[in-house]
């Protein structure tokens, strides 16, 4: 079970740094988030020992970037026909679902582990706590996670890369920006506070303080539970249509 | 070992197979033969569990596909129409990631690989990416990926497609010594690939089976009568009807008529031949009753159910009736009915 996953795992990751998507989704990632760090956001200026906003412009760059990442998982394989192959070859649903995701999960992980020269570069500067770097990786990460998991469903759903990508790009920034809705109209208490909690980024909002909020923590996985199951639907269903 | 049972699948409004059944035993190699659209990927496609079928019964070695689907996949090597590959790996590496997906033990994969390569012939491009192959090495890769596990049921989808003559033949051949030990299912569209290869073919028409049976089984089912191409030289009042005193006649067809060019007369002289001299000293002289033609035509004869071996027994009936006639016999030739007309005739719109 967990060797054919991996076996898929580590194909999706030879697919992804055999094609340039890997490496500028990278570069992008890298130069943006430093470029807003210092320049924009003026941290050197600003004299406060926080990263807050290093993870401040996350949110907005993964709507973006990681539909580049998943755009190709399945639709790719939709329209040059080794989906057939994939799904002829001894693996579950679940082991193709399973294997493409945590694929593009490492690479985004080792994209975070990329970053680690920001805060050590700034560390020297002011006594920052490690414990809220700790955290902000920690929400980053299944921030990440979850928004893999819808792209990588979208993509499935989806019969070329770019109408996955434009999906995923437009599901991403409704789910991290549904709160916004309350900034703008009074609703009752229960359906904004549904709506805080089904936002993205108020789910962040902790992370990016540096707090690890269960319910943070739970509903992110909640949120790639539910889309990773969803793939594993949409993979069978297509076998019936 | 596959069993499909009054299966009928849909895509929408379309009806790609509609109530197929058959099955195929242990170490045949069965032909699906038909016009493009006819069925013949979708039901590979029921086959391998890529999809499943709208109703009917899909088995493989007694598990239906859609109950077992892992277990039927681990069984089974399946070359997909157009071997679709992944483009950025390389011959091995896409290899190897088959070899992996079907969990071998290292050893085993190098040996597995090594063995596949020699078998289709990939040794020089072992090292390419995907991306960068011609279409027979592409074709011949998908192969290798299908035999790679050694399977005991072979699913290929038009197999030699897109290979040159040369490479069609050494893919037959392997397919062939592939067969003597498992059981394969091909689709081709390619009449002499069904008749170089399969022992039962399976002609698909409209998403239904039109007919089965070995090639020549279906020649003959459909053909009824044998066929000869036969020419004589006859006195030319006999050229008219001259095939009706053929015993055992069920028609002639193509009957032409064509005076003789004369020649030296033979130094053995029958009866014809004399005439044939006296037609080329004398042409003005010789009365119409005596002049000879070649009459040419293709014959049907009935067939008896005890000849066993048609094309000799009929032959000889027609050169005995030459022969008894006095006719001179200039050519005889049994006409086969190839595949492809049967194929024409069952599939014709």
């Amino acid at each position: 079970m967990m060797g054919s996953m991996l076996v898929v795992a580590r194909k999706e990751l030879h697919s992804l740094f055999n094609s340039a998507v890997a490496y500028i989704v990278i570069t992008l990632f890298l130069g943006l988030t430093s470029v807003w760090f210092f320049s924009v956001h003026q941290f050197l200026a600003r004299d406060v020992a926080s990263l807050r906003g290093y993870f401040g412009l996350v949110p907005l760059l993964f709507v973006v970037l990681l539909p580049a990442l998943t755009m190709r998982a399945w639709a790719e394989e939709t329209s040059s026909g080794t989906l057939e192959l994939l799904l002829t070859l001894p693996f579950s649903e679940t082991q193709l679902v399973a294997g493409k995701f945590l694929g593009t999960l490492s690479l985004v992980a080792v994209m975070l582990l990329l970053t680690i020269p920001v805060p050590l570069t700034v560390l020297p500067l002011g006594f920052f706590e490690i414990g809220e770097i700790a955290g902000q990786y920690a929400g980053t990460l299944l921030l990440a996670t979850a928004g893999l998991a819808v792209g990588q469903f979208v993509s499935a759903c989806s019969r070329n890369q770019i109408s996955a990508f434009l999906l995923s790009a437009l599901a991403l920034l409704l789910f991290s920006s549904i709160h916004v809705v309350n900034a703008v109209l009074l609703l009752p208490r229960g359906i904004a506070g549904l709506l805080n909690h089904l936002s993205f980024s108020y789910h962040y909002q902790s992370f990016e303080r540096g707090l690890i909020d269960t319910r943070g923590v739970a509903y992110y996985l909640l949120v790639t539970a539910l889309f990773l199951y969803l793939n594993t639907k949409v993979l069978v269903l297509r076998k019936w249509r | 070992m596959i069993e499909l049972t009054n299966v009928h699948k849909s895509y929408g409004a379309v009806q790609a197979v509609r109530g197929v059944s058959f099955a195929i035993g242990a170490g045949e190699i069965v032909g699906l033969l038909g016009p493009n659209g006819a069925g013949k990927t979708t039901i590979l496609k029921l086959l391998t569990g890529f999809h499943f079928p709208s109703s009917g019964l899909v088995q493989i070695a007694g598990h239906d596909v859609s109950e077992h689907p892992l277990a039927i996949k681990r069984r089974i090597g399946y070359l997909p129409e157009n071997a679709p590959l992944y483009q950025d790996f390389t011959v091995q590496e896409y290899l190897q990631f088959a070899a992996r997906a079907r969990q071998m033990p290292r050893e085993e994969q190098e040996k597995r690989i090594t063995a596949a390569v020699a078998a289709c012939g990939l040794d020089e491009v072992l090292h390419r990416p995907v991306a960068a192959l011609s279409k027979g090495f592409r074709q011949r890769t998908g192969l290798a990926q299908a035999i790679l596990h050694d399977p005991d049921i072979l699913i290929l989808d038009e197999p030699t497609s897109g290979l040159d003559p040369n490479q069609i033949l050494e893919i037959r051949r392997l397919i062939r010594n592939l067969g003597e030990r498992k059981t394969v299912l091909l689709s081709t569209h390619i009449m002499q690939e069904v008749e170089a290869l399969c022992g039962r073919v399976l002609i698909l028409n409209r998403g239904r089976i039109a007919a089965t049976g070995t090639a020549s089984q279906i020649a003959a089912e459909l053909a009824g009568a044998q066929r000869f191409a036969i020419s004589v030289i006859v006195p030319e009042a006999a050229a008219e009807s001259v095939f009706d005193s053929v015993p055992g006649i069920a028609g002639a067809q193509n009957v032409t008529v064509q005076d003789v060019a004369a020649g030296p007369a033979p130094e053995r002289t029958g009866a014809v031949a004399a005439e044939a001299a006296g037609a080329a000293a004398a042409p003005q002289t010789v009365p119409a009753e005596r002049r000879l033609v070649r009459v040419s035509g293709e014959v049907a004869l009935q067939r008896s159910a005890a000849a066993r071996d048609i094309d000799t027994e009929s032959g000889a009936l027609l050169f005995d009736w030459a022969v008894a006639r006095g006719y001179k016999l200039v050519e005889l030739r049994p006409v086969r009915h190839s595949l492809e007309d049967l194929f024409a005739e069952l599939t014709r719109s």
